[in-house]
C-alpha cells in the first residue's frame, strides 16, 4: 500500500452535477471534503466543447424549476443557497416546447406561465381548461407533498399527510395515463401535455403520476434558465466554490476501490497508483452498478446490497447530434428553441420503438440561438438532437462499423428533422459532432452509456425511493449516492437536489457518529 | 382544493401505503448472482479509446534525408483501436531528464490498425523528432495515447470529392486518408497534391504510386527541382484549378504554416465558405526573442507542489516537461483541452491565434498550458499525466 495522504470527512468520487453539490454542502458545515474526478474537467455531462467557431452544449436542454430572481425555483434557490448564482450569467429560455408528431401532425408551440399554457392549450382543444385546471391543481399539491417529504428527509408522517394531501395519497399510486383518464382529459390534450415524457425516459403507461405531475408542474410555473456559456459556466462556478470554502479536487484522479474493514465499515479510497485517501464517508456520483460490481471492497458487498442493485433497470443509453451550422436560425426559419418531435403520440408505442436504433426516431431538439442569439458567431447557429435508446441495442456495432454508425443515425436525425420542420439544415453544416452511448460510457463509466440512470417506472418509481432514503442508504453506512443514479433520478435539476440531499445527510451522519 | 374524492376508488390510500413495501419486495426480490464488472458498450467504448497504450517500435526505416518511418505494435492490448483516418496520436518518451511526448499522425490506415500496425512518419524538426529519427531503435518502448482528433472526413458535412494538399512531412494524415477510402471505410474520392522540395524528399512514394494504381489521382508538385511528370512550383491557386472543380471539393490540408498562409491568398478570390477548407494543427512553438527572461513556475499536483524555472519564450508545458514533471498533453496546439488547468497566480499570454479554451475557462480562470507563456512567476494546479 503506498503513501497514506491526508484524511478527509468526506470523499466525493465524481465532479458531476450531483458530487460538486454534495461536495459543497459537506464543506459548508465546516467539514473536510476531497472531490476525486477521472476527467481533467468537472461537471461530467454538464460540459462544453469546442469546435471550429462554436462552443457546443454537451447536454443541457434548460435548466428547469429554475426561475426568475423575483420567484425563484427550487434550483435558483438551492443555487442561492451554495453561493453559486452570481457566480453565472443567466439567460431565459423563451417558451417551454415545441411538440411535433408525426402520425396525428401536432405542431403544438407551448409557452411558460400556468396561465399561458392553459390558454394555449384551450385554444388547442377548446374545452380542455376544466381538466387541464384540476391537473395542474393536483400537481400543486403533489409537489407540496413532496416538498414537505424532503424537509423531513423522507420520514413523513401519515397522518399529517392524510390531513394535508389528501389528493396526493389517492392519486399517489396511478400512473401518468390513469389519472389523465380519470380527470376525462381529452385526447389530443393529454398528449401535448404529455410531450415532457421523453425528458424523464419512461412511457405515461408505466410512469408514476406523481413522477410527471411534480417535474411538469415545476417546468411550467417556474421558467426555465439556462446559463450563458454553457452548462461548463455552472461547472466551474461550482468547482470555484468549493475552492473558495477549502476544499480539494483532484482531476485525472479515477477512484479504484473503496476500502473497509473486517467489519465492512469504510476506511478509505484508493486511487488507481494506489495512494489511499483515508474517510470514513464516501458520496459516490455514479452508478450503484458500478460501485457495487467494481470499486466497494467485495467483502462489504452483501447479498441484499447484490440482490437490490440487479433488482434495477438501466434508462435511456444516450445518443445526440451536435451542429454548427453557417446560417442563422432565422435564415433557416429554425423558429423554437427546443422541439419534441416524435413519429406518435402514443407514448407506449414510442417507447417500445426506441428499443432498437433503427426504428428509433425520435428527438429532443434545441436551437440555442432562440434563447440566447449571442451563443455563436453573427450569420450562424448551434442545434443539438438527443435521444435514448431503451435498451442494449447499440452494443451490437463492431468497432470498425462504429463511424459509419454514428453518421448514420445522426443522418436520420437531421432527414426527420428537416421533414417535420421544413427547414433545410443539411448544407450549411459547418461542424458537426455525434456522441453515442460509446461516448457517453467512456466519458462518465456509466453502463452501457446510460444518461438516464435507474428507470423510475413501476415500482421503482421516485415516490417510493423517496419514501426509502433512509432505507436504502442503510445498505451500506458511510456511503451514499448522487447525480443521475440516486434517488432523484436523472435530469441537472434531480441531481443537484440529489447532491444537495447526500450532501447534507452526510453531514448528519457525520454528526450522528460525534465525528 | 375541490378535487373530487370518486375519481379515484376507495382503495387509492391503501395503494398508496403499498408503494414502499412493494419496491422493498422487488428489491428482495432481485438476482443474487454477482454483479457485472462490466459491459459490451462499456467494452466497446475501452477498445475504441483505450487512453494511454504502451507501444513497441518495431522497424525504423529511412524515408528521405530528413523523414523516417517508424512503425509500432500494441504490447497491452491485441490491437490499436480503429479510428478516423487523418487522426494522430501523441508519443510519449524519455529524454536525458525531460519527459517529452509530441503529436504524429498516423499515416497508416485504420485497417491496419486493427492488425495491430501503427505507421508514424517522423521529420527530423525537433528534440523529440531527432530522438525518434536517429536514436530510437526496434524493441524500444513507448507510451502512446489514443488516436483523436478533429482532422478527418465528415460525411454528412463535406462533399463527395475532397482535395488533400501536403506539404513535406503534412502528407502522413492524407496518406491514411487515400488508403482508409479504397479499403472501403471512407466514402470519399479523392485529388492529392503533394508538395516537396526535390523528388528525393517525397515520402511514402511506393505507398503512393501502389494507391495510384487502385485509382488514388496523385500530383507530385517540386518548388527546387523540374522534372517530367511532376509540377513544378509551389502547389497554387492556378494549379488546383488545373485538376480539380475548385468550388464543388473539400480541401484538407496539411502542412507547414507558411503553406497555409499562401493557400489563403490563393484561394481567397474563390471566397469559400470555412466549411470547404479543413486545416491539421501545428505544434505551438516557442517564441522567438532576446534575453528571454526566466520566471519560477509553482506547480501543483494532487497533494504535491514542485517548484521549477519557467522560460518567458516556452509555454508552460514546456517549463513542465523541462523539469522531469508529467503533465498532460495531446494536441500542444491549444485545441483539444486535455492538457486544462486551473490557473492559480500570475501574468501570462497565449499563443496568437491558439487560445482554444472554452468561454467559461477564460472567466474561472483555466488556462491550456500548451499555448500559455509566463510574464511573471506563476502558480498552477495540474491534473497528473494519467
Ligand atoms: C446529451 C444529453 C442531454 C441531456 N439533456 C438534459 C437536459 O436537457 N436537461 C436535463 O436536466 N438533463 C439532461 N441530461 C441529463 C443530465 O446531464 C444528467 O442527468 C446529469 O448531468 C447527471 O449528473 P450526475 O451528477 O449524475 O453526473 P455525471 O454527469 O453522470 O458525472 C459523473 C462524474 O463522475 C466521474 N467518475 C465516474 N467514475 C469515476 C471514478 N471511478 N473516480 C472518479 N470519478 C469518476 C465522471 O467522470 C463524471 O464526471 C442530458 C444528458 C445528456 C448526456
Ligand atoms: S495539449 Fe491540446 S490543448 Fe493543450
Amino acid at each position: 500500500m503506498k503513501s497514506q495522504g491526508k484524511a478527509y470527512d468526506v470523499v466525493v468520487i465524481g465532479a458531476g452535477n450531483g458530487g460538486l453539490t454534495a461536495a459543497i454542502r459537506v464543506l459548508q458545515a465546516g467539514r473536510s471534503c476531497l472531490v476525486l474526478e477521472k476527467h481533467n474537467l468537472p461537471g461530467g455531462f454538464a460540459t462544453s466543447f469546442r469546435r471550429g467557431r462554436f462552443e457546443f452544449e454537451a447536454s443541457l436542454h434548460e435548466l428547469n424549476d429554475f426561475g426568475s430572481p423575483e420567484e425563484p425555483g427550487d434550483i435558483r434557490t438551492l443555487f442561492r443557497e451554495l453561493g453559486v448564482e452570481d457566480k453565472i450569467g443567466w439567460i431565459r429560455i423563451p417558451d417551454a416546447y415545441h411538440l411535433i408528431t408525426t402520425d396525428k401532425q401536432y405542431d403544438c408551440e407551448m409557452p411558460f406561465g400556468l396561465q399561458a399554457f392553459t390558454d394555449k392549450m384551450e385554444e388547442l382543444v377548446p374545452g380542455s381548461r376544466p381538466s387541464v385546471t384540476a391537473f395542474f391543481e393536483l400537481c400543486d399539491e403533489v409537489r407540496a407533498a413532496q416538498t414537505y417529504s424532503m424537509e423531513v428527509n423522507g420520514h413523513t408522517d401519515s397522518e399529517y399527510m392524510k390531513k394535508h394531501f389528501p389528493n396526493f395519497l389517492r392519486a399517489g399510486s396511478y400512473s401518468v395515463n390513469e389519472v389523465l383518464d380519470a380527470l376525462k382529459m381529452p385526447k389530443k390534450a393529454q398528449d401535448i401535455l404529455g410531450a415532457y415524457w421523453c425528458y424523464l425516459g419512461v412511457d405515461l403507461d408505466r410512469m408514476s403520476f406523481l413522477h410527471y405531475g411534480s417535474m411538469v408542474i415545476r417546468y411550467i410555473t417556474r421558467d426555465a434558465w439556462m446559463p450563458k456559456m454553457r452548462s461548463h459556466e455552472i461547472s466551474l462556478a461550482l468547482e470555484t466554490r468549493i475552492r473558495e470554502l477549502g476544499g480539494d479536487i483532484w482531476y485525472h484522479s479515477p477512484a479504484a476501490h473503496i476500502l473497509t474493514d473486517e467489519a465492512g465499515a469504510i476506511t478509505g479510497v484508493s486511487l488507481t497508483d494506489g495512494q489511499v485517501i483515508p474517510t470514513h464517508h464516501v458520496i459516490a456520483n455514479m452508478a450503484p452498478h458500478v460501485v457495487f460490481g467494481s470499486m466497494l471492497d467485495k467483502k462489504a458487498v452483501t447479498p441484499q446490497i447484490t440482490r437490490a442493485t440487479n433488482a434495477r433497470t438501466f434508462a435511456g443509453r444516450g445518443f445526440s447530434l451536435f451542429l454548427g451550422l453557417n446560417k442563422s436560425a432565422e435564415e433557416l426559419g429554425i423558429k423554437s428553441h427546443n422541439y419534441f418531435i416524435y413519429d406518435t403520440a402514443d407514448t407506449v408505442k414510442q417507447y417500445n420503438s426506441m428499443r432498437r436504433v433503427d426504428t428509433n426516431h425520435v428527438q429532443a431538439t434545441v436551437c440555442l440561438n432562440n434563447a440566447y442569439p449571442a451563443c455563436s458567431p453573427e450569420g450562424t447557429c448551434m442545434m443539438y438532437f438527443t435521444t435514448l435508446i431503451m435498451s442494449d441495442d447499440w452494443s451490437r456495432v463492431s468497432q470498425s462499423e462504429y463511424f459509419k454508425m454514428k453518421d448514420r443515425v445522426a443522418d436520420d436525425m437531421i432527414r426527420v428533422f428537416e421533414r417535420e420542420t421544413g427547414c433545410q439544415i443539411r448544407d450549411a453544416i459547418e461542424e458537426i459532432a455525434v456522441a453515442s452511448p460509446t461516448t457517453y460510457a467512456r466519458y462518465c463509466g456509466h453502463p452501457e452509456g446510460t444518461i438516464y440512470g435507474y428507470e423510475t417506472a413501476g415500482w421503482d418509481s421516485l415516490m417510493p425511493r423517496m419514501m426509502m432514503i433512509a432505507e436504502d442508504a442503510a445498505l451500506c453506512p458511510g456511503l451514499r449516492f448522487a447525480g443521475g443514479f440516486a434517488m432523484r433520478s436523472s435530469g441537472y435539476s434531480s441531481a443537484y437536489v440529489s447532491g444537495d440531499l447526500s450532501g447534507r445527510q452526510t453531514v448528519g451522519d457525520l454528526k450522528k457518529e460525534g465525528r | 382544493m375541490k378535487f373530487k374524492k370518486q375519481l379515484f376508488g376507495f382503495m387509492d390510500m391503501l395503494r398508496f401505503t403499498k408503494l414502499v413495501p412493494n419496491r422493498r419486495a422487488a428489491l428482495a426480490a432481485g438476482a443474487d448472482t454477482p454483479l457485472p464488472e462490466t459491459w459490451a458498450v462499456n467494452e466497446q467504448a475501452r477498445a475504441l479509446h483505450p487512453g494511454r497504450m504502451q507501444v513497441e517500435l518495431t522497424e525504423v526505416t529511412p524515408l528521405t534525408p530528413r523523414m523516417a518511418e517508424l512503425v509500432f505494435r500494441r504490447v497491452d492490448g491485441d490491437a490499436f483501436p480503429f479510428f478516423r483516418a487523418g487522426q494522430y496520436v501523441s508519443l510519449q518518451g524519455k529524454v536525458g531528464d525531460s519527459v517529452i511526448s509530441r503529436p504524429y499522425s498516423i499515416a497508416s490506415s485504420p485497417r491496419q490498425a486493427l492488425q495491430n500496425r501503427l505507421v508514424l512518419g517522423v521529420e527530423n524538426a525537433g528534440f523529440f523528432s531527432q530522438y525518434l529519427t536517429q536514436e530510437a531503435k526496434p524493441g524500444d518502448r513507448f507510451v502512446m495515447t489514443e488516436p483523436s482528433g478533429e482532422f478527418h472526413y465528415e460525411t454528412l458535412r463535406d462533399k463527395k470529392h475532397i482535395v488533400g494538399v501536403a506539404g513535406g512531412s503534412g502528407i502522413t494524415p492524407l496518406l491514411s486518408m487515400a488508403q482508409s477510402a479504397l479499403e472501403g471505410d471512407e466514402p470519399y474520392q479523392m485529388t492529392l497534391f503533394y508538395g516537396a522540395r526535390r523528388a528525393e524528399d517525397l515520402a511514402f512514394r511506393k505507398e503512393l504510386d501502389a494507391l495510384s494504381e487502385k485509382g488514388l489521382k496523385v500530383i507530385y508538385v517540386l518548388s527546387d527541382e523540374e522534372r517530367p511528370g511532376y509540377e513544378h512550383g509551389f502547389v497554387s491557386g492556378e494549379l488546383l484549378s488545373k485538376y480539380v472543380p475548385v468550388q464543388d471539393v473539400t480541401y484538407f490540408l496539411c502542412g507547414p504554416k507558411a503553406m497555409y498562409e499562401y493557400l489563403a491568398g490563393q484561394m481567397a478570390p474563390w471566397h469559400l465558405p470555412v466549411k470547404a477548407v479543413h486545416k491539421d494543427a501545428t505544434c505551438c512553438p516557442s517564441l522567438s526573442m532576446d534575453n528571454p527572461r526566466t520566471f519560477t513556475l509553482t506547480v501543483h499536483i494532487r497533494d504535491k507542489v514542485f517548484t521549477v524555472p519557467a522560460r518567458e519564450d516556452e509555454t508552460l508545458l514546456t517549463a513542465m516537461e523541462r523539469a522531469g514533471i508529467e503533465a498532460p498533453n495531446k494536441c500542444r496546439a491549444g485545441g483539444c483541452g486535455y492538457c486544462h488547468s486551473k490557473w492559480l497566480g500570475g501574468d501570462f499570454q497565449v499563443a496568437e491565434g491558439r487560445d482554444g479554451r472554452r468561454e467559461a475557462d477564460r472567466k474561472f480562470g483555466f488556462v491550456h498550458p500548451c499555448v500559455t507563456y509566463p510574464l511573471s512567476d506563476m502558480e498552477l494546479d495540474v491534473p497528473p499525466a494519467e
